[in-house]
């Protein structure tokens, strides 16, 4: 198996949600728009390696978390559009808990270093 | 799940989901450049910059092409589709392989379906493992129970939840309805509780109960088996009320029994079951007819000691009164020796089983054995093939293969060739079973299912496997445990040939062949020593054979026999003929108890001897030289009576006597003088007539009708030049004429019949014999192998050795120096393994010792044979180098 490592500052793993988080809140998105809505939320501050969307898609597709149709884009070209499906609803608020809380604590250890 | 679905989606359109990412990936780039056009840059500056932020594409698309489908599954059709290639190069590797596999999984195969049926299969009845059955033996005993004795014992509700009996299965005629053309079927005869206590139901009407078996002659029903019902009858359930001809009795329909049911036997197939009341067999009622075999269901909380010693309080008791005032002595010991003993029932009742039981046990351990030997035999050829790839190997390491994914991929390989090999051991084992099959004598039933059974399909799948893996890993590992910078820098990797374990291997293969081939040689000359005892008489090619009466013939048999011989006997072509009860080695016997005059032998008590009768010629036309004279045609009337005695009974009453002729014996037993005198007119040599290994005994030979009117018609024996089938159209010519209904039975040369009885024996020797070639066919493959490989291995040194003035013979003599040596190691491993082997057969030999030095001598000599054979060709290789051509190559 080759490795799936990116050249990205994006933290393994946190991409999954990114991508779910920007479906759930702007629905669906062929690849494209979901990389620019993904850069700009970031502000441009996230160095995204764009191709790494498309293996990340997949693997939120056999979860069931997404699904993908095909579909005519704004200037009326054919492209596969993503949304995101009820239970992957519930997997980014899983997820939004689980990255709130981890947060949380790293936050107690930064300001820890901080204080010393 | 919705992944499952999508990855199988995947899995079948791998194009089609290509030429969509293409698109996707394409559409995303196009959206980025005009992006950054509208940014200012220009055409290439845009393309650039797109291609640079997307990231690298045909990596993105691996990456994504790696999710898809079963990563797993992908990669082992990759590896299938590698292994297919790599076999289909070596096509000479591959069918070594996959046949030597082939043969011994379908040898494992086919004596398996046998040992199934015979020893595993539970009966399909309920809770099957509480079932023993019950066989009377000591003294006389040979299995049955009387029916006085079978109601003793199910009378024992303290003991048992039930006891079943049942006369066996019989193949007999059968009509399915009057008038309709005739037919065999196979008719068991079960007690009145059969089928309630075994727990079988009924598919229509209804089954036996205790009712329907009470008075002799008095139940004419009959239930079906489900396969006849479908069959015969449409599955129609019009059957119900319909009368049958089972066996001359017409009987009512009451019902069908549930489907997968045959019955208690497991090589046998009920057709149709009767209430045993309706046997024909005489004296029902008698303790003296032993005829029923007893199946009980054990009450689970009795202990097998005290069901043991109740049994034999129960025996004992009915044999004192039966017995218990005998006059004769002799008669009384024997007759209360008899035992009742238990033993598993949840197989079933096999007739098969009791005969042929420790033989299979035999056969079981040698396919075994051939299975061992095939997968060393593989494991060698893998290793062999392992070492030819070094060089690729290497390569593909260093190319940044892992160790894991070449060793998968090794495995791979060996798990086509098992699976190769089990399709291919499959059919084989058909073939192997009509082949045993073939052996088994027409009485012993039919033990093998016609459809594969599960059981030996999951039993076939899990050797193979289990070969594969046990033998394939190695190899594979062995293999694979290449330092690349080292593999690849030279040709010669000496490491990975591993030729020290190819020749360890080989000295094992050896060991496992010589115990086959000292097996297959202790089973051919045990059939030998058999087929060479002396059976008193030389026409093994008289035919025999006997009249099957209609039940309800009334006339007696003596009249059509008469008439049937004489036509016989005016035949040209036919010498003699004659007719004896008991026939020649069909069963039967006859006996009675004796007074000789004057013999110590016979003064306190009478003797009990075995008694033949015959008619006259019957000396002549089997063979047996006769002393004295023979019985004529007026003999059975005559006022003396007469009688031929064997050579056993001089012997034994009449020791040192030089005119037995002159003697008598007397059958009125009641004083030591005797009674009325049976004058003795011949004396004949001891003549085995029941077995090969029949022990000689006093026997008595009486002409017809002058003791006993017989119950039975006897065997007619034909002494012809003609051939069997010339005189059985005689014969089927001639029936008609002697009365309607009358049958030919039991056909057959008494060659056949000997044949028959020693089935075992005949069956041992012949896939002992084929199995032992099988191994040397093994062995030899595994010597050449390792020879050859030594030799390419040894090219240059041969050559030198040539070039300092070796000669050519020099050089054969040690290719085959060191061939003999591997032999030898073997040898020395396989003799004490074979000796052992032949100990635990013993009791299947027949008249030569464990340690037979011509089995072990010719096995010995076979393989030292073999080896030499094998190791020829490399030896004439090795011998033609050329010197300098070898040694430049060096």
């Amino acid at each position: 198996m080759s490795t799936r490592e990116t050249k990205t500052d994006i933290l393994q793993g946190t991409l999954d949600l990114m991508v779910l988080r920007t479906l759930a809140t702007m629905g669906p998105q062929h690849g494209f728009g979901l990389a620019q809505r993904i850069q700009q939320i970031s502000g441009g501050m996230l160095d995204l390696n764009q191709g790494t969307l498309y293996p990340a898609l997949l693997r939120l597709e056999h979860r069931g978390w997404i699904r993908s149709r095909w579909g005519v884009s704004g200037n009326n070209r054919r492209a596969k559009f993503y949304e995101i499906t009820a239970a992957g609803r519930r997997q980014v608020e899983k997820e939004s808990e689980d990255w709130a809380r981890t947060v949380a604590i790293m936050d107690r250890f930064v300001r820890l270093t901080e204080t010393e | 799940m919705p992944g499952v679905w999508m990855r199988i989606k995947e899995l079948i359109r791998p194009a089609r989901l290509d030429g969509e990412l293409d698109e996707e990936v394409g559409l995303h780039l196009q959206m980025m450049e005009e992006e950054f056009r509208r940014r200012g840059m220009s055409d290439a500056e845009a393309m650039a910059a797109a291609r640079r932020e997307f990231g690298g594409v045909a990596h993105a698309k691996e990456a994504y092409r790696d999710q898809r489908g079963f990563p797993w599954l992908e990669s082992f059709a990759k590896d299938v589709r590698y292994a297919l290639r790599g076999l289909r190069r070596s096509p000479g590797f591959t069918a070594a392989a996959v046949i030597s596999l082939a043969l011994g999984i379908g040898a494992n195969t086919a004596i398996f379906s046998l040992f199934h049926t015979l020893m595993l299969r539970m009966l399909p009845v309920a809770h099957a493992e509480q079932l023993v059955s019950i066989h009377r033996t000591g003294g006389w005993g040979t299995g049955t129970v009387s029916l006085p004795l079978y109601r003793e014992i199910a009378g024992r509700a303290d003991l048992f939840n039930g006891v079943i009996a049942t006369n066996g299965v019989n193949k007999v005629r059968f009509t399915s309805q009057p008038g309709d053309r005739e037919e065999f079927t196979q008719r068991e005869y079960v007690s009145g509780n059969y089928f309630q206590v075994l727990g079988i139901q009924p598919v229509i009407g209804r089954l036996f109960t205790g009712e329907d078996n009470r008075v002799p002659g008095g139940h004419p029903l009959a239930v079906l088996s489900y396969d006849l019902w479908r069959n015969h009858f449409a599955a129609d359930s019009a059957v119900l009320g319909r009368t049958v001809v089972v066996d001359e009795q017409p009987l009512t329909v009451i019902g069908v029994a549930a489907p997968g049911f045959h019955g208690v036997a497991p090589e046998r197939h009920t057709e149709v079951w009767v209430p045993f009341m309706m046997s024909h067999f005489g004296q029902l009622m008698s303790p003296n007819m032993w005829w029923l075999m007893p199946l009980a269901r054990v009450r689970p909380e009795v202990p097998r000691p005290r069901l043991r010693a109740a049994l034999d309080v129960l025996m004992q008791q009915q044999l004192k009164t039966i017995y218990g005032e005998h006059y004769d002595a002799a008669f009384r010991r024997k007759a209360l020796a008899q035992r009742l003993e238990i033993r598993a029932g949840s197989v079933g009742l096999s007739m098969l089983r009791e005969h042929f039981g420790k033989p299979l046990g035999v056969l079981l351990g040698l396919v075994a054995l051939v299975l061992l030997a095939a997968c060393v035999n593989l494991a060698n050829l893998l290793l062999a093939r392992g070492a030819a790839r070094q060089k690729e190997i290497a390569m593909r390491l260093s190319l940044g293969a892992t160790r894991a994914r070449l060793v998968r991929q090794a495995l791979t390989e060996t798990l086509l060739i098992a699976a190769a090999g089990s399709a291919m051991g499959i059919g084989l084992a058909t073939w192997g079973v009509r082949t045993i099959s073939g052996f088994l004598p027409e009485e012993a039933g039919n033990p093998f299912s016609s459809a594969p059974d599960l059981a030996v399909l999951a039993f076939t799948v899990a050797i193979s496997l289990g070969s594969a893996l046990l033998f394939g890993l190695g190899p594979a590992l062995g293999s694979t445990a290449v330092n690349p910078a080292v593999g690849l820098r030279s040709g010669s990797v000496d490491r990975a040939g591993r030729p020290a374990l190819r020749r360890v291997l080989v000295v094992v293969q050896v060991a496992f062949s010589v115990v086959l081939v000292a097996l297959a040689f202790l089973f051919g000359h045990s059939l030998l020593a058999l087929r060479s005892v002396d059976l008193g008489f030389r026409n093994q090619s008289v035919i025999a054979f006997n009249l099957d009466f209609p039940r309800l013939w009334k006339a007696g048999f003596h009249q059509p026999q008469d008439q049937l011989m004489k036509t016989l006997a005016a035949t040209p072509g036919i010498y003699s003929v004659s007719c004896a009860f008991p026939g020649m080695f069909g069963g039967g016997s006859s006996d009675g108890t004796i007074r000789v005059p004057g013999s110590e032998r016979t003064a306190t008590e009478p003797v009990d001897v075995d008694i033949t009768h015959v008619a006259p010629r019957y000396f002549e036309t089997i063979g047996a030289a006769l002393q004295g004279r023979d019985f004529e045609r007026n003999d059975t009337e005559g006022v003396v009576k007469v009688a031929v005695v064997n050579e056993a009974f001089v012997r034994e009453f009449l020791p040192g006597e030089s005119h037995p002729e002159a003697r008598w014996l007397s059958f009125d037993d009641s004083k030591p003088e005797g009674g009325e005198r049976t004058s003795i007119v011949g004396v004949v040599r001891d003549i085995r007539q029941d077995g090969i290994q029949e022990k000689i005994a006093p026997r008595v030979y009486l002409p017809f009708g002058q003791k006993d009117e017989l119950t039975f018609p006897p065997d007619i024996l034909v002494r012809t030049a003609l051939p069997p089938a010339a005189v059985q159209a005689i014969v089927r010519r001639e029936l008609p004429r002697l009365g309607s209904g009358i049958a030919v039975a039991d056909w057959g040369t008494i060659r056949q019949r000997i044949d028959d009885s020693i089935f075992e024996t005949r069956l041992l020797a012949a896939l002992g014999g084929f199995f032992g070639v099988l191994a040397l066919l093994l062995a030899a493959v595994g010597l050449y192998g390792v020879m050859s490989y030594g030799m390419a291995k040894r090219q240059g040194e041969i050559g030198i050795r040539m070039a300092l003035g070796a000669r050519r013979t020099d050089v054969v003599g040690m290719v085959l120096g060191d061939a003999l040596l591997l032999v030898s190691a073997g040898l020395i491993l396989g003799f004490p393994l074979a000796w052992a082997a032949a100990r635990a057969v013993h009791s299947l030999l027949f008249g030569i010792a464990a340690v037979d030095p011509l089995a072990f001598g010719g096995t010995g000599g076979v393989l030292i044979a073999v080896a030499l054979a094998a190791a020829f060709l490399p030896a004439r290789r090795a011998a033609s180098i050329d010197p300098m051509r070898a040694l430049r190559h060096e």
